[in-house]
């Protein structure tokens, strides 16, 4: 090392000054860390989730996404069995969604219910107890909240009931079905209280079996990079529904959150601005200090190069100290935050708006680096045009 | 006679304050032979460290030129004269102006490092000189726990670095008590004898009266210059010196 | 999905039989939103084609209004555009004759809600009565969760910005040390040059509070004028209450008082010497 780090142990000096400018940092590294997740989180942790099980394409009702209206598909036989004469289709499975009501004591509880064929699905994973089978017309699967909520457990019995009628001040439908499984619903939001059925038996609670009604179409494509393709396909083959791929979906979504997404972007570039104030002004007040060093040095033959690279090897190493101590920073505020947002209700509970991933700490660290660095530009140049014979002078009197 | 270290001709600066020019130098002419101890005297605000500094390429002249070694400074780039001062000159100051935050060691490396002499040798040439100067006790130490003498001492190491041509220094003994002022002086004396070509500027007769020729300034012109015609004979090499 | 039809002009309603008319009067009339006319260009008159399939756009109505919709926070976002409609022609439009999503009731002066929804609740079989202070509450928890997080974001820009503050003011009187060293040496009193430093800190917070605030208000304007063009609505982003100015005034200038305090009390505690470099 050329100035052999004259700078840098200049950083000692000041030790509480150092301190705070490097506790500066930290929480702007941190803020800024915090806005690269959110920015990119939202989009990755949908996409998992979507992903979960392998299903790359949602058939919904035109104009609507999954879930999102009460409106359903007729004919979800059929169309099940065009998707599946795709080649490139590797499963095809059908959703019902409906209000499901049972007893609890003498009170009447909601129930959220989900029909599906269970050979193709992508909505659960077994926690304990076994899966449905396909034509297992008297089994349920419950969520834990569900089961909490009924007071039920493996092997149970249950009554369910669909189509409440005011008027009359019953069931149009109830059937009794036993507890076979404890699963996670991929989809639900924290406490949501859901319940499974095959389709045929969820649509006869509904009374949607008449015209074989559903919510929505799943597809799972043979080859990941086929999806694009064929969604196209199934677009062009059914006009009349919708059809989004995992990306349409995330861009849905997107657009619907786009508003975190901006205020990432605004308090990421606060954060930089901060960190370049921050540094920029400890270097040039620290340079001001140092002026008489430093045309000392340039006077015993230390070129202006060694002196800027001084400078700025001052600027990175706080910003890499700030750095370091924000990541964990960060990371800690990603979790307070995340338990913020994640508190929306109706959100799926496995979804995170901050997701900590290599790429986007990597890309926090790198972009506070440079930020740094520029940010000793200005220091570092005001220390290499000091004038040599001047600034003795002044330091002499 | 070998090419003389030093040759300034008709030098002159001007600082401009309040619209008007201030003459600092007029017209200044000298030249220094290698091993030559040259004093440069006079009141304050007589140019002698204008002068200096001139001579040291760390200011630009208003006219005239400088030659160290037989290069005009006049024609080097600012990167160039960096390189000058790094190889050819040494310099003192009057106030030290150690960094520090480096240790005694550590400060007369400094331009070593410059130089990109290899770790091993720049360390050990450190200590030598800082021996040289009767301080390799104090190697370790920052250079805010010496004393004045001992910073000084430090800086004619650091001076010495690089095995200058010329070592300029600029009122070395002016913030420096009596006795310690003295075993400055002892040290140039014992530099100049081992071969070190010297230019001084002092307020101290004392030094004064050790060196070999005295340039009197005043109101920015040489008045008078002495010397010592034996005192400008070759220079004796002392094995203590590191060469 | 509906499809466009031309508009009526004068002349034409002129020309219409009386017959004619009597036909007209039986076509349903909807009122649609503001955006939804301005996305197919449709104006009051317009006659469009309804129904829940694509295939089956059977219902002719007229666009008897265009309405601005109530800015919805909750609903900007999803980009759906809504109409209204007659009740009885939604139903049968759906083919679910006497089916609601709700009621809605008025209730005469001095009923308490509550108790009129426990009432109801009692014998409610298949549905559920909330009063409206109920909804209101279940329906905004989105923004309580919003709130809290523009909150945590506040309390870390708070805390950074008195990190930052407190770094700047030890900078910047410790940039004084040597003049506070000679102010020392010719007899000025460690009060007067803490009261001086401190006077400088808070003037200094007070012009940074009253910049501040003009920022903010420029920030929020921008802020409502993009949002409002980015989501086609009328809702108000930001708001700037004198509430929220005085609180964010007198947070920094503690901040910056504190600051300039803790900063001033360093410069004075040190000795003379110290500061000047010789101590």
């Amino acid at each position: 090392m050329r100035g052999l780090g004259w700078s840098l142990k200049g950083l000692g000096r000041h030790r509480l000054r150092s301190a705070l400018s490097v506790a500066g940092i930290a929480i702007s590294a941190a803020m800024l860390l915090d806005m690269v997740m959110l920015s990119g989180g939202i989009e990755k942790s949908f996409a998992e989730l979507l992903l979960a099980r392998g299903y790359h394409i949602r058939l919904t009702p035109k104009g609507t996404l999954p879930f999102d209206t009460e409106a359903t598909l007729s004919g979800a036989g059929r169309l099940i069995a065009a998707i599946r004469r795709d080649s490139s289709v590797e499963a095809a499975g059908a959703v019902l969604g409906t209000s499901l009501y049972s007893r609890r004591n003498d009170s009447l509880v909601t129930l959220f219910g989900y029909g599906i064929q269970p050979e193709a699905q992508a909505l659960y994973t077994l926690e304990s107890g076994h899966d449905l089978g396909p034509a297992d017309t008297t089994g349920v699967l419950l969520s834990l909240p569900a089961a909490h909520l009924l007071g039920a457990g493996l092997g149970d019995s249950v009554t369910f009931m669909g189509r409440l009628d005011p008027q009359v001040v019953t069931a149009a439908v109830g059937r009794k079905l036993v507890v076979r499984g404890i699963v996670r619903w991929v989809y639900d939001y924290r406490g949501q209280p859901s319940v499974g059925t095959v389709l045929p038996a969820m649509q006869s609670l509904a009374g949607q079996r008449i015209g074989d009604h559903v919510s929505l179409l799943m597809v799972k494509v043979r080859e990941d990079t086929a999806a694009a393709l064929v969604a196209a396909r199934l677009r062009t083959a059914f006009p009349q529904l919708e059809v989004n791929s995992v990306a349409d979906l995330v861009r849905h979504f997107k657009q619907r959150l786009v508003y975190f997404r901006q205020l990432s972007y605004i308090l990421a570039s606060m954060s930089l601005v901060v960190t370049v104030l921050l540094i920029g002004t400890l270097l040039t007040i620290t340079v001001n200090e140092r002026l008489g060093e430093i045309a000392t040095l340039r006077a015993i033959g230390i070129s202006r190069a060694t002196v800027v690279r001084e400078i700025l090897l001052e600027g990175a190493v706080l910003t890499l100290l700030g750095s370091s101590l924000g990541i964990v920073l960060g990371l800690l505020t990603a979790r307070y935050l995340d338990s913020i947002l994640t508190s929306f209700p109706g959100l799926p509970a496995a979804f995170s708006f901050f997701v900590p991933r290599g790429d986007s700490l990597t890309t926090a660290a790198l972009v506070l680096l440079l930020t740094g660095v520029l940010a000793a530009l200005y220091p570092a140049w005001l220390a290499a045009r000091a004038p040599i014979a001047a600034t003795l002078r002044t330091e002499a009197t | 006679m070998s090419r003389p270290v030093l040759l300034v001709r008709d030098l002159s600066k001007q600082y401009p304050m309040n619209h008007e020019a201030v003459h600092a130098l007029r017209g200044v002419s000298l030249t220094v032979q290698p091993g030559e101890y040259v004093a440069i005297a006079g009141p304050s605000g007589s140019g002698k460290s204008t002068l200096l500094q001139l001579i040291g390429g760390i200011d630009t002249p208003s006219g005239g030129t400088v030659e160290i070694l037989g290069t005009p400074l006049q024609q080097l780039s600012d990167r160039e004269l960096t390189r000058l001062r790094l190889t050819r000159l040494g310099f003192i100051f009057q106030r030290f102006h150690l960094l520090p935050v480096l240790t005694a060691q550590e400060n007369v490396e400094l331009p070593m490092a410059e130089a990109r002499v290899p770790r091993q040798q720049r360390r050990q040439r450190a200590l030598d000189l800082l021996r040289y100067v009767g301080l390799a006790d104090r190697a370790g130490h920052l250079a805010t726990q010496l004393s004045g003498g001992e910073m000084q001492r430090v800086a004619i190491a650091r001076a010495l670095a690089n095995r200058p041509a010329l070592l300029l220094a600029d009122e070395p003994t002016g913030e420096l008590d009596a006795a310690t002022g003295q075993e400055i002086l002892d040290l140039f004396r014992r530099l100049n004898q081992d071969g070190t070509t010297l230019l001084v500027v002092t307020h101290d007769e004392r030094l004064g009266a050790q060196a070999g020729r005295i340039i009197h300034m005043l109101d920015g012109r040489i008045q008078s210059d002495t010397s010592d015609i034996d005192s400008a004979a070759t220079p004796r090499h002392h094995p203590a010196t590191p060469r | 999905m509906i499809t466009r039809a031309r508009k009526l002009g004068g002349l034409l309603l002129l020309l219409v039989t009386a017959g004619a008319r009597c036909l007209w009067a039986q076509v349903p009339a909807i009122a649609i939103e503001r955006q939804l006319a301005r996305q197919f260009d449709l104006s009051v008159g317009d006659t469009v084609s309804l129904g829940t399939q694509v295939d089956s756009l059977n219902l002719l109505v007229i666009v008897g209004a265009i309405y601005e919709p109530r800015p919805d926070p909750a609903e900007i976002a999803k980009r759906e555009r809504h109409l209204r409609m007659h009740l009885p022609d939604l139903a049968s439009l759906l083919g679910a004759a006497d089916r609601v999503d709700r009621i809605s009731i008025g209730l005469r002066p001095g009923i308490s809600a509550d108790s009129a929804a426990a009432i109801l609740d009692r014998g409610a079989y298949g549905y559920r009565a909330f009063s409206s202070e109920a909804i209101a509450s279940e329906s905004s928890q989105t923004f309580l969760v919003v709130s809290r997080f523009h909150r945590a974001i506040a309390v870390i820009t708070v805390v950074a910005s008195a990190v930052f503050l407190l770094c700047i003011m030890l900078l910047k009187v410790e940039e004084r040390r040597l003049d506070a060293a000679v102010m020392r040496f010719v007899g000025v009193r460690r009060r007067t040059i803490f009261g001086a430093l401190l006077l400088e800190a808070s003037l200094i917070a007070v012009l940074g509070s009253a910049l501040g605030t003009v920022l903010a208000y420029l920030a929020g304007a921008a802020t409502n004028a993009y949002y409002r063009r980015f989501f086609d609505t009328i809702l108000t982003f930001s708001i700037i209450t004198p509430g929220i100015v005085a609180f964010g005034v007198v947070l920094s200038l503690v901040l910056g008082a504190l600051a300039g305090a803790f900063a001033a009390w360093r410069l004075v505690r040190t000795r003379p010497l110290v500061l000047w470099g010789r101590g």
